[in-house]
This record gives C-alpha cells, structure tokens and sequence, in this order.
C-alpha cells in the first residue's frame, strides 16, 4: 500500500470511521496471518490472533505516530498478542492441523507427487524443529525467514536495537540447527 | 588478510545486511578459512530450509475483516443498548411515582424492585471474586 493512502486511511481511522480501517485490514492480513501461524503453529489461533491484534491497533490508533509506517507498529502488536496468548496458555503452539490448512506453493503441484511429499516432510520436519527452539528463538526466525523483513524492520517488531538482531538471529539459528539435528536431519 | 568475523559479521553477510565493502571483507574470510566456510554452509541450509514452508495464505481463508468490524462496532451498540434502557428505566420510575396508586402500592412494588436488584447484584459480586481466585481462569473449557 502506498504511504501516502496509508497515512490518509489511518487520519481517517482516527477520526472515528472505521470504515476506513478495512483497506488496512484487507492490506495487512496475508502477512499478519504468515507471522502468527510461524508464532502460533496453527491456523485457527493465528486467525484469533489476527482478528484481536486488529482490534487492539484500531483502539489504539490514537497513539500512532503518522510520520511512521503502519506495518512494522502492527506487527509489533501482533506479535505480542501472540506471546500472551502462549503465556496466558490460551493457545499453544500445536501442529495438528498444519498439514490439512497450509498450502505448499502451486510449483509444487507440477513437479509430482514425489516431490509434494518430500516438501511435506520437510516441511513437517522444519514445523517440529520450530516447536522445540521456544518463542523466543521462533519469532526472530519467522520474522526473517518466513516474512523476510530487513533487520531495521525486525528490531522495531522486537523493540530491540538494530545490533542485537545479528546476535539474535545466529542463536536462533543455532538452535535450530541442533533441533534439527537431534531429529536426523543432515547438514553439510 | 581480512579482519577477525564474528558471528554477527557472518549473519548480516548470508542475510545481505553489509555494506559492499563489508560484504567484500567476509566473502574473502569465508573463502580462506575452512571453518568459517563450513559454519556459511551450514547456517545456508538452515536459511534454505524455510523455503520447504513458504507457503500461501490459502484459498479456503476468507477475510477476518468481518468480525473485526463486529468488534468495533459493538462499543456503539452497547452504550446505545444501555443509554436506552436507562432512559427507559427513568421514565417508568417517573410514571410510577407519579401515578395514582395507593401509597403502600408504590412501597411494596419498590420494595421487590429493590430486592431483585440487590439479590442480582449480590449473585454478581460473589461470581466476580470468584473469578479473581480462580487459578484455571486462563484455561479454556
């Protein structure tokens, strides 16, 4: 979306029409859902996280800084949301329904069956590893890898100075190398 | 010879967070040292095993717009909801006291009001400390 739009959707939203908020809605959903099905595990918990995380930014609009990007603020509030809900035991990171609800990349469909399912256990595979690394190694590596957010990006979501993403992320990644690892997994 | 990498170094480089000359620095330490060359190579694969679950929102997803609207329309429906009833509840007050009715009429309907109000209130506070000491209060039935 573009900044300018952004910006004029969002004074609009302040202003009390929350008709509005719907192109935001619309704009930020396939992403906001990416991330919290990496933090959740799971379709429907990501889907309640979603729907709260923008309920929780449109009553919160009011201390938005409109000369600052939408996205990054969102997914900061999202991704919190996501943490409580872990704490607060209301969801936790559960695999079950990954396979049923996730869709591999329509490439995939083309190159065989033989191909889906190797995808597919390692895609499995990759899901458990995350399970067993915890939150806090899990969001830095969903942020990375799964949204492909820059490290300026991810240190704003996290709240934490840009220099500690590097650090962040090399334990992160360690850590998910000996979960994977410890599942048999091969490395080079 | 280039400088000494540091894990960090090494994650901004597979990352593309270096400047080019930094980039440049690291490529040269990867490509002379062994052991920085096979941590690369490992740290590339754990990188690569995310493109196994890349993967699409879904067709079968609709939009959560729609219950996010419910939400923050709901506010509006509440105090319009209660302002209502309250001014509902004001008026019937008004036209009791106001109305012809013996006296002892008007104490004894007051009187079951009062009593039904204050047994409802009563139920409620108890439920409300109840819940502040309930230890499975996170927990979904």
């Amino acid at each position: 979306m573009q900044p300018d739009l952004e910006r004029e959707l969002i004074r609009k939203c302040k202003a009390g029409d929350a008709r509005f908020y719907e192109p935001l809605v619309r704009a930020y959903e396939p992403s906001g859902l990416r991330l919290a099905t990496g933090m959740l595990g799971n379709l429907d918990d990501a889907r309640d996280a979603l729907q709260d995380a923008f309920v929780k930014a449109y009553e919160a609009l009011h201390r938005f800084d409109l000369r600052r990007p939408f996205g990054p603020w969102f997914f900061q509030i999202l991704r919190n949301h996501c943490r409580d809900m872990l704490r607060s035991r209301q969801a936790r990171f559960k695999l079950e329904t990954l396979d049923e609800n996730l869709e591999l990349k329509p490439a995939d469909a083309e190159k065989g069956p033989e191909r889906v399912r190797q995808r597919s256990a390692a895609s499995e595979l990759l899901w458990r590893a995350l399970e067993k690394v915890g939150f806090e190694h899990r969001e830095i590596l969903v942020l990375k890898e799964l949204q492909g957010f820059r490290y300026n990006e991810i240190a704003q979501i996290l709240d934490i100075p840009e220099g500690t993403v590097a650090s962040r992320l090399f334990h992160a990644r360690r850590a998910l190398r000996d979960a994977l690892d410890g599942m048999g997994a091969e490395f080079p | 010879m280039p400088g000494k990498v540091t894990h960090d170094d090494l994650m901004r480089f597979l990352d593309g967070e270096l400047s080019p000359e930094e980039h440049a620095r690291v490529q040269d330490a990867v490509a002379t040292s062994t052991e920085l060359a096979r941590e690369a190579a490992i740290f590339r694969a754990v990188k690569g095993r995310f493109q196994e679950i890349s993967f699409h929102p879904g067709t079968y997803h609709s939009s959560v717009w729609d219950e996010v609207n419910q939400h923050l329309a709901r506010p509006i429906g509440w105090i319009l909801a209660i302002a209502g009833a309250a001014i509902w509840a004001a008026y019937g007050v008004y036209v009791f006291l106001v109305s012809p009715v013996e006296p002892w009429e008007k104490l004894a309907s007051g009187a079951v009001v009062i009593g039904i109000l204050a047994l409802l209130a009563s139920v409620i506070w108890e439920r409300y400390r109840e819940w502040l000491t309930d230890p499975y209060r996170d927990i979904q039935r």
